[in-house]
């Protein structure tokens, strides 16, 4: 076969995009400032450098497809219509090396413990509160609290069982914690879907690098939520709630259930008698253990949340409550990845472990506090301004990007109502290769890895690199046109950096 | 164990793929049919109408237009594209059960038939275009046949299948061969062929009967024929072994189950024949039939979905 010359001549750093790629000001994943490889992207580099256009075009077609064989999609709501579209995915893998992936293991588990002891203690005796290290109008009065959970039994204190962080590389190259996800974080049958996609992609490269699998996470997710109810059935069901299948991430919810092999219900498939709850089967009611829930917490029960809520079961969260059922994650996890106690964090960590935290924050203004308040308003073309209770990219304002009619609208929502809204300075998130109409253009990045806790703390090595696909922009949520790519975590520091395709399997796992 | 919401989904996702499958059928013989400029053509794209329930009043039917609407349409809850949205819909609501393979086959299919291009391959091609679609339904039922295991999942697939199939074919024969012998029947041997084709039947029906297309053989083969999956009786011994086998899983009551409905169906068509039918016409059995089915249809209903709650509570 002819090899594609054309884009072979010449051989600059990468041969298609005419040496068009141009990385900017934001730590590049690929490419040191001075424009040399990162080794650990050696392998991959050397794969792309040998693909014309035309084959990575009809790769990327070939992943597309898959997707929506598979119908792997999501529901776009607002605009003029309520569509079905796969989740855009990019070809060309992110690969952390495993020293960079340690640090992250280390600090996501320290996170989510010190989280986990921060819920058990304010859903306690409130200990941290009566210290006065976090305000106790804060987490008290936060939307997301709870005061149902008040001296609820959760075996191993584990409230949050999954916790799916925001994680993103600054540009001196180090990670930070940009928001926790501790109510019901969804992505990561993505995670698995691009894994699976990459494979078939780029399989000899896949091979040669070494790369951590990811594929165990169905049944490590199954095994945490039976060491929830391991105390006291032997052989505990579990099940998967989802709001059902007008639901968003209705596709990840059968995913995850179909790999676990437990039944998917609906609020409607539950009955609960006698503080038992059960699932209307075929051949009659059956017990119900564990409920890996992925509706909010103020629908799963209307007689105690949300009266109008059609999606839970009635008298669910007194089931619970007579420890007859774990509902995972815990009802009122939200309060602790609340935007403004997302600032206490490091002091939370450093409360309970008595450790640095290993994974540094964001700097955070709370706009509650009247003298950051005042500097968050005299610099709002600086800052990344967000309202505490909203997610998904909305009720955002980025100050550099928005014009000053949006600044002084702004601004007055955020005087109308200061507790309500946090600042941080734009971050530029890093820059990955993506392939972008054909070319390959820097994109920005970011990381939201998956970490399990139930009788242990488990970090999927692996994770959801979420992109922002518009050329400059640092918004990576999907309802707001992200996409998203595969992770590679690999064993071994340079573990086949030189190698040149042998086929030698990951070295340890 | 399977949840009852899950089995009324995959019931319903059979009785979906069996319409699409049979109005696709239905069209490709209509359209057929209309190429001879003959009154057997214009008999037969009747029948294919009166069997949807379509009230054709002989004059000058554009049949491809209704053709068209019969797999186009999405407003029309009964099209080709509005079953397989609804199968496609119902796979969804159970992705966890059903398999990989048979979904990637359904999904497929769904979105041809829902491309913004079809409308345009319907008209370049429209043969071409239905016998794709009934080969991927085939595609279907085979990848759920092979992949999936025959448990309760299957079982309530293939009791929507064979539900939906057994109504369908008898709303047929009864378009055809129920009125009372003063009407004119269809005898027209270009009409009766359509007739066998609409059931897909014409190449084993030929096996049988060889060449001689009668209306009292057509009758025989798609009424009793126990061997042919199209056949009323066929579809109800399915019907019959699906539903006792999901029964034994149900502790029962005092009620007389589904199951107890379908075997005297069952054994009604086993012991009549088609003297009986000659001589009273074929209407009061297919009425039988459809009534039957209607009948089980609801006792399935009664002990697998929305029983009472009293009678299930765990002691």
């Amino acid at each position: 076969m002819a090899a594609k010359t054309q884009t072979l001549e010449g051989a600059p750093t990468l041969p298609m995009t005419e040496a068009a790629y141009l990385p900017g000001v934001a730590y590049d994943e690929m490419f040191t400032p001075q424009g040399d490889v990162r080794r650990h992207y050696d392998p991959l580099h050397a794969r792309m450098s040998t693909l014309g256009a035309e084959e990575l075009a009809g790769r990327q077609r070939t992943l597309e497809r898959s997707f929506l064989l598979q119908g792997i999609t999501f529901t776009v709501y607002g605009a003029e219509n309520t569509t079905e579209r796969i989740i855009p995915t990019d070809l060309f893998p992110r690969i952390i090396p495993a020293a960079e992936w340690s640090k992250i293991e280390a600090g996501l588990t320290q996170r989510l413990q010190a989280l986990n002891l921060f819920l058990a203690d304010i859903y306690g005796d409130q200990q941290i509160l009566m210290d006065g290290v976090v305000p106790r109008e804060l987490v008290l009065g936060a939307p997301s609290y709870r005061r149902e959970m008040q001296h609820l039994y959760v075996p191993h204190k584990a409230y949050a069982n999954v916790c799916g962080s925001d994680l993103i590389r600054q540009q001196n190259g180090e990670f930070a914690v940009l928001e926790d996800n501790l109510r019901v974080p969804s992505g990561v049958s993505y995670m698995l879907a691009n894994r699976d996609a990459a494979k078939r992609t780029f399989p000899g490269t896949y091979r040669a690098a070494g790369v951590r699998p990811v594929e165990r996470y169905p049944d490590l997710l199954l095994s945490t939520l039976k060491s929830m109810a391991a105390g006291w059935r032997a052989e505990p069901q579990v099940v998967v709630l989802t709001p059902g299948v007008y639901n968003s991430a209705y596709y990840e919810h059968a995913y995850l259930a179909r790999l676990m092999g437990v039944p998917l219900v609906e609020g409607r498939d539950l009955v609960v008698h006698e503080n038992m709850v059960h699932m209307r089967t075929t051949t009659g009611l059956r017990r119900v253990d564990v409920i890996y829930r992925r509706v909010d917490d103020d629908f799963i029960d209307p007689l105690t949340f949300r009266r109008d809520s059609s999606l839970g079961a009635a008298g669910l969260f007194n089931a619970y409550r007579a420890g007859n059922v774990v509902i995972c994650n815990a009802p009122g996890t939200g309060v602790a990845d609340d935007k403004a106690v997302y600032a206490y964090v490091p002091d939370i960590i450093r409360y309970y472990l008595d450790q640095d935290p290993i994974l540094p924050n964001i700097e955070t203004f709370l706009c509650r506090e009247p003298r950051q308040l005042q500097h968050v308003l005299g610099n709002l073309d600086k800052y990344v301004v967000k309202a505490v209770g909203a997610s998904g990219g909305y009720g955002m304002l980025v100050g550099p990007h928005a014009s000053q009619k949006e600044r002084d609208d702004f601004a007055k929502a955020i005087k109308a109502d200061p507790e309500n809204y946090i600042a941080q300075p734009t971050i530029q998130l890093s820059t990955a290769p993506c392939l972008i109409d054909g070319r390959i253009e820097p994109r920005h990045v970011d990381l939201r890895p998956f970490i399990l806790s139930g009788e242990k703390t488990i970090v999927t090595p692996g994770a959801l690199t979420r992109v922002a696909l518009k050329r400059g922009s640092l918004v990576v949520n999907s309802s707001q046109g992200g996409g998203s790519k595969d992770t590679w975590v690999l064993a071994e520091e340079n573990g086949h950096a030189h190698g040149n395709g042998v086929g030698q399997g990951s070295a340890r796992s | 164990m399977m949840l009852a919401r899950v089995a009324d989904s995959l019931y319903w996702l059979g009785r979906y793929i069996e319409r699409a499958e049979h109005l696709s059928r239905l069209s490709s013989v209509m359209l057929n049919a209309t190429l001879d400029q003959t009154e057997s053509g214009a008999q037969a794209v009747l029948i294919a109408l009166a069997a949807v329930g379509e009230p054709g009043d002989g004059a000058g039917v554009a049949s491809y237009e209704a053709a068209r609407a019969l797999v186009l349409n999405r407003q029309d809850p009964n099209s080709v594209v509005s079953s397989l949205a609804r199968a496609r819909e119902n796979a969804r609501q159970v992705r966890d059960q059903i398999t990989t393979e048979a979904w990637e086959r359904l999904n497929l299919l769904y979105l041809k038939v829902t491309d913004p291009q079809a409308g345009k391959e319907f008209k370049d091609a429209s043969s071409t275009f239905l016998h794709d679609v009934i080969a991927d339904l085939h595609l279907f039922k085979g990848a759920a046949d092979t992949t999936m295991s025959h448990g309760e999942s299957w079982r309530f697939m293939m009791l929507g299948i064979h539900m939906e199939r057994a109504q369908l074919v008898s709303r047929l024969l009864e378009v055809c061969f129920a009125k009372t012998p003063a009407d004119r029947q269809v005898d027209d041997h270009v009409a009766l062929v359509s007739v066998l084709r609409m059931a897909c039947a014409l190449e084993p029906y030929l096996r049988v009967y060889t060449a001689e297309i009668e209306p009292r053989h057509i009758l025989e083969f798609l009424v009793f024929d126990e061997d042919f999956p199209r056949s009323i009786r066929f579809a109800t011994a399915q019907i019959e072994q699906h539903l006792a086998a999901l029964a034994r899983r149900v502790s029962a009551g005092e009620r007389a189950g589904p199951e107890r409905l379908a075997g005297r169906l069952k054994a009604r068509l086993e012991y009549a024949d088609v003297d009986e039918l000659e001589a009273v016409g074929a209407g009061p059995l297919l009425t039988t039939v459809v009534n039957e089915c209607a009948r089980i249809h609801e006792a399935i209903y009664e002990t697998f979905v929305a029983y009472p709650l009293e009678m299930r509570l765990p002691a």
